[in-house]
């Protein structure tokens, strides 16, 4: 009876469309809240598992010294340090993980894995996604030249001061985690920091990129730098 | 599809219900655990990298 099949076909493909647009709504539903819910969780663990290892090993027995110890290599896929940006807003700290896979930054901020450890000579690069996964450098084109950005490792804090206002450039634009970025203020060697996010908020069509210098170092055991309590 | 599916589940209207409405859940939760973590990546929200080719850095 071909009314009876047409009817059939109607509801089928309807039933189709309306299953089509859940599976839409409910991806959208992952992707804005549930990514930052994990992202949020995986980086709280992150960090209470970080303050668990220093504890272990007290880093208040170094001598005083005015040049920070070197830090340990690190491991992939492992967060090694914490950074804090108040301009970002008081409570700002993400967990600092070695690489910048799909994998590590789910879990809190990457380091490109090919440049320098915190504090050494050369450029600290660090990756981090401008939305979804807790939106950690949503607040990016904020970011203004003196801005600190903290690190600590759990023995040392590192202040980084930005130098220049989030600079735009395009993805294979590999030259800004260079020892001294072509494009960046800097001139000649130094301890500098760069900061890597996508453009515009949703796309991947552009990157911003933020660089600083070190500014200062302080041990743990003095407390928390100026720039976090001020 | 939907009538299909509700006329093969056994039990009364009550039964039916909760079947289906367990059904749901465990489809989101697979959504929500397997799929969609392995779609989102597919998206361009993850490209905050200067490239390195880009199988190591989305």
């Amino acid at each position: 009876m071909p009314v009876v099949s047409v009817r059939l076909v109607v509801r089928t493909l309807s039933e189709l469309c309306i299953t089509v647009g859940t599976l839409i709504v409910l991806f959208v539903v992952y992707v804005l809240y549930w990514t930052g819910v994990k992202a949020d969780s995986a980086a709280d663990s992150q960090i209470s598992a970080l303050h668990h290892q220093w504890a272990r090993t007290p880093a208040a027995s170094a001598p005083q010294r005015s040049d920070p110890p070197a830090p340990a290599p690190y491991t992939g896929g492992k967060s090694f340090a914490v950074m804090y940006i108040p301009r970002l807003g008081k409570d700002w700290h993400k967990p600092v993980l070695e690489g910048i896979g799909v994998k590590d930054l789910q879990k809190g901020l990457g380091h490109y894995a090919t440049t320098t450890r915190l504090g050494q000579p050369g450029n600290f690069s660090v990756a981090g996604h401008r939305r979804t996964y807790g939106d950690p450098f949503k607040d990016f084109p904020e970011l203004r030249p003196g801005d600190a950005v903290v690190l600590t490792d759990g023995t040392t804090w590192f202040t980084y001061r930005l130098d220049n206002k989030p600079y735009r450039t395009v993805p294979s634009d590999i030259g800004v985690i260079d020892p001294v970025p072509a494009k960046s203020p800097f001139r000649s060697p130094g301890r500098y920091l760069t900061l890597t996010t996508c453009d515009p908020e949703w796309g991947s069509s552009h990157r911003l990129i933020a660089w600083g210098h070190l500014d200062s170092t302080r041990p743990v055991a003095q407390g928390k730098p100026q720039a976090l309590t001020g | 599809m939907y009538g299909w599916i509700w006329r093969h589940l056994p039990g009364n209207a009550w039964v039916r219900a909760f079947t289906s409405l367990v059904l749901v859940l465990a489809i989101v939760y697979v959504l929500f655990q397997y799929i969609f973590p392995w779609a989102e990546p597919l998206l361009p929200f993850n490209d905050v990298t200067v490239d390195q080719g880009r199988g190591a850095t989305r």
